[in-house]
């Protein structure tokens, strides 16, 4: 009794939605298109939707305690710019340019993270700030820069694009062997450690977290920090995919990061979600793209079904969360456990 | 109380302006001259209107991320129609599409509950797409010279005729918010929308208005721009949503909702205009754009946040100190 109870619990996860939503989205494109099913191919995809995959996970954390992020494409963006630069202008050894690269991504989040702990300022307000300050940065260290800013900063060394465009047995690309690696990593901090419980408490009730001796607002500014950090892993590797440094490289990831997160099941207003839904949405996300592009549908209308998606999702949630659709599923249950009886 | 913290607020920001007009004025003089403040104001007339609708949302403490690609896609309808010679319907049917994009994100978040910031991003993430489907990726064109040359026709001789009109419109509607009755439902219902409720106010219909009010002006929007750019792309009015938000928090309305006013949105808008060309009169480049609009967005919020707290503080202290002086009086007595 109390196995199949679990296991309907189970199945009545977000996450569960999400695997189904999945496989019909690999059955679908491959009847329309069986190349889509050739492993290369659907391996491959994951070069479209790694970088938003990547921040989502650690954007995740900031939707966890209640927050929001929508200055992690900016920072995308410096990153990238900011590695270039060192490597090409200031003549920097590249892994030492890729951890600055990963320094500034974690000075943004830090500077953004207090004021967003320390003062009473809104997440949204202060990131969006951020979003306008980075991406300003970035465009004026360009000016540092003996290249033009629009051509990009290009002639990294193979290694460093190999690093990300490599496959395994020439079909698992190194890409989705990062990215699983990545979601390990957020998986493990989000889930399975005490900060992680912490960032959770946060969101639940920062208050009560308080009163149990958890700095909160350190763990509060923690989050923005992994998400810059995150956004930083990010910037690296989509300048090695391209192997070109670029300020724009992220700056239309914002809201497909949010999507990919919200879709996730990470509620916005905190305390609920995951990283493993992220991920998964992520995917869902990817390649519902990919297969549409592969069925011919024009890529500039994609971000249709994508929206469509999202609302639709999040409405059956919200609708399933609503008093009396709650009610009307226990009225239903118990009328089944009277039959039974 | 909540009126004595907002008069300040709101004039902060007419004070920064000021400020920053004078600041520049001294290092340029020719900033200050009448026709260069009415071309700078004016040259934001886009986002005025479009930050006074999005005011709306704002205020019941809802948000609007969708008004770019509402203003994007009105604009390319709007062009198309005008381009092939139906000048009314090139009027009437944005603001109609305007409107009804604004009831489905109001139908949305009221009756389907969802987050007002998913909803609206996934509604920008469709009508983004439905320009490309609209426009099928092309540009709108050769729109006629009448039309174009609307958003250049002078009121007194002056007045931009979009800009007055924008002005008067801020006037009546900051009358309509502060001493009308449905008008003072959205501060009521963002500041304690359970203390609304309790109080008889409609607040699902209050928020519904809010986003049917935000999707009009983002369609007056779309027009405007129609006009004053005289090409539409497909991702015209794209990072609107982001601006426009700023300008609303740069002039006093606060994301949680019940604080601030149109004027306050206005002001903002002015703000955010001016700062480009502020930067051409000071001999910067135009890089300095967004790096100057991000600090100036977060310091004077987090200025904003840390006088609030302290003024907070301080009226806590006050009414302690009074607690303490009345219980003696009642344990003399």
């Amino acid at each position: 009794m109390l196995n199949t109870k679990s296991l309907t619990k189970k199945l009545y996860r977000w996450e569960t939605f999400l695997v189904i939503l999945l496989l019909v989205e690999v059955v679908v494109f491959g009847l329309i298109n069986p190349r889509f099913l050739m492993p290369r191919v659907l391996f491959g995809s994951v070069n479209n939707f790694m970088t938003i995959s990547v921040v989502a996970l650690f954007v995740t954390f900031v939707l966890v305690t209640g927050g929001i992020d929508i200055q992690s494409g900016a920072i995308v963006g410096l990153t990238s710019i900011t590695i270039g630069i060192l490597w090409n202008d200031v003549g920097m050894s590249l892994p030492l340019a890729l951890l600055m690269g990963l320094l500034v991504g974690l000075l943004c989040g830090t500077l953004s993270g207090f004021f967003v702990a320390y003062t009473d300022v809104q997440p949204m307000v202060v990131t969006l700030g951020g979003s306008f300050l980075y991406s300003g940065l970035a465009i004026l260290i360009t000016n540092f820069s003996s290249t033009e800013a629009y051509k990009g900063i290009t002639g990294f060394p193979e290694y460093y694009s190999n690093f990300v465009r490599g496959r395994f047995f020439g079909v698992i690309p190194y890409q989705l062997v990062i990215l699983l690696f990545f979601v390990a990593i957020a998986y493990v901090l989000l889930h399975k450690t005490r900060y992680g419980r912490y960032v959770f408490l946060c969101g639940v009730n920062r208050n009560a977290a308080c009163y149990c001796g958890i700095r909160t607002k350190r763990v509060v500014m923690s989050t923005y920090m992994i998400s810059g950090v995150g956004a930083a892993i990010a910037g690296i590797l989509l300048t090695a995919y391209l192997g070109t440094a670029k300020t724009d490289l992220g700056k239309e990831i914002t809201l497909p990061v949010i999507t990919a997160v919200v879709l996730g099941g990470t509620s916005n207003l905190g305390g609920t979600g995951g990283v493993i839904g992220t991920a998964l949405a992520a995917f869902v996300i990817g390649i519902l793209r990919f297969g549409l592009s592969m069925a011919n549908v024009n890529t500039q209308y994609l971000d249709i079904p994508v929206g469509v998606l999202l609302v639709v999702a999040v409405a059956i949630r919200f609708a399933s969360q609503n008093p009396s659709f709650i009610r009307l599923r226990n009225k239903l249950r118990r009328r089944k456990d009277s039959v039974n009886k | 109380m909540r009126k004595q913290l907002n008069i300040p607020r709101a004039t902060t920001s007419v004070i920064f302006l000021v400020l920053m007009f004078l600041g520049v004025g001294l290092v340029n003089p020719r900033f200050l001259s009448f026709s260069n403040i009415l071309l700078t104001l004016n040259s934001g007339v886009v986002y005025t209107v479009v930050a006074i609708g999005i005011a709306f949302v704002i205020i019941t403490g809802e948000i609007d991320v969708s008004v770019g690609a509402t203003l994007g896609l009105t604009a390319a309808i709007s062009g198309t129609l005008v381009r092939d010679g139906h000048m009314f319907l090139g009027i009437v049917v944005p603001l109609i599409v305007g409107i009804a994009i604004g009831v489905i994100n109001g139908f949305g978040v009221t009756y389907l509950k969802i987050p007002s910031i998913i909803m609206t991003l996934g509604t920008n993430g469709i009508f983004r797409g439905m320009i490309y489907v609209y426009t099928q990726g092309k540009w709108v064109e050769n729109l006629p010279i009448n039309f174009k040359g609307a958003s250049q026709s002078l009121i007194f001789g002056t007045f931009t005729r979009f800009y007055f009109f924008t002005l008067v419109g801020m006037v009546l509607l900051y009358f309509f918010m502060t001493k009308s009755r449905p008008g003072r439902y959205f501060r009521a219902v963002g500041d304690n929308p359970n203390g609304a409720n309790l109080l008889g106010i409609p607040v699902q219909g209050t928020k519904f208005s809010a986003f049917v009010i935000s999707g009009l002006f983002a369609a007056i929007g779309g027009l405007m721009y129609a006009c004053r750019v005289g090409f539409i792309t497909p991702i015209a009015g794209m990072g609107y949503e982001m601006k426009v938000i700023a300008a609303c928090v740069l002039g006093g309305i606060s994301l949680t909702g019940g604080v601030g006013s149109i004027v306050g949105a206005t002001v903002g808008a002015a703000i955010m205009a001016s700062i480009s060309r502020v930067l051409v009169f000071l001999g910067f480049s135009s890089d300095y754009d967004n790096t100057i609009t991000g600090i100036l967005l977060i310091i004077i919020v987090v200025f904003d946040a840390v006088i609030q707290k302290s003024s907070a503080e301080k009226m806590r202290k006050q009414r302690l100190a009074a607690k303490i002086v009345q219980g003696e009086e009642v344990t003399d007595a």
